[in-house]
């Protein structure tokens, strides 16, 4: 069990980051990457990928963990609450510390909450 | 079908989807090269001999593609669950098992859980991983 400090991890978000990660993964979904289909939609312009914001906790976890990756056993939960918007800053904050289990969150430049994520670590 | 053949977008209804349907099994390599750039920020290079946790998502989407004919034209992402197994080393291909863990209506709104269960080149579980999508179309939509 790591005992240091879980670091805040910041990204800045921008429609090329949204590009990148299109690129990345073959999810075209014009939500991410067409304006117009963005502009037509409930959210009024595009939206990143969802694991785009999640980048800064997955980033938190493994600098704080000093690992590559989890280790084996570990469990995650995440829950997209709003949407991250080209433009966007998103850092990852700790929320609660108990025993083997992170609450995290990543929150935009305007304080509001894009995911909230969970990670229980093997004992 | 190969993956650059795979459509992009799938029409897929909520009603074409059955709970324990498997949608299909598929080997995706995992580069160093990706791995590399999913460990600090989105489209940074890099090369990495363990895939970063955000590997995961980005097998999810490319085994969705190409076991429902493409991604849910107009789904939103709900949640992930994700259980981790034996640390994943590059440079091999892994084995993803892609089928139908749930589905619901909540709040007048359908969702489907997809399990993602991905094997390393040894047969050995790297990551179980469940992901609900806002599904574009509900019960009856067309």
């Amino acid at each position: 069990m790591p005992t240091g400090e879980f670091p805040s991890v910041s990204e800045a978000v921008s429609q090329e980051t949204i590009n990148d990660y299109a690129d990345l993964s073959g999810d075209y979904n014009p939500i991410h990457v067409d304006e117009a289909a963005g502009a037509a939609s409930e959210f009024g312009g595009t939206i990143a990928h969802g694991p785009i914001a999640l980048q800064t906790f997955f980033r938190s976890l493994t600098e704080w963990l000093d690992a590559p990756a989890p280790p084996a056993g570990t469990v995650v939960n995440i829950t997209f609450r709003a949407p991250t918007r080209p433009g966007d800053t998103i850092h990852s904050e700790l929320r609660e510390q108990d025993g083997d289990e992170i609450k995290a969150e990543c929150v935009n430049q305007d304080g509001t909450t894009v995911i909230s994520a969970t990670a229980t670590l093997p004992e | 079908m190969t993956p650059e053949e795979t459509p992009a977008l799938s029409n897929v209804t909520y009603d074409e989807l059955d709970v324990g349907q498997v949608l299909g099994t598929v080997d995706e390599p995992v580069g160093a090269e990706l791995a590399g750039s999913l460990i600090g920020a989105i489209g940074a290079s890099g090369e990495a001999a363990i895939a970063p946790p955000a590997v995961f998502p980005v097998l999810f989407l490319k085994a969705l593609r190409r076991t429902l004919g493409g991604i849910p034209n107009g789904g939103v992402l709900a949640k992930y669950e994700l259980r981790f197994g034996a640390p994943l080393e590059t440079g091999n291909d892994v084995r993803i098992e892609v089928s139908i863990a749930d589905k619901y209506v909540r709040r007048e709104r359908p969702y489907v859980v997809v399990q993602f269960a991905i094997d390393d080149a040894s047969g050995e579980r790297a990551l179980t991983g469940l992901k609900t999508i806002m599904w574009p179309t509900g019960p009856g939509q067309e």
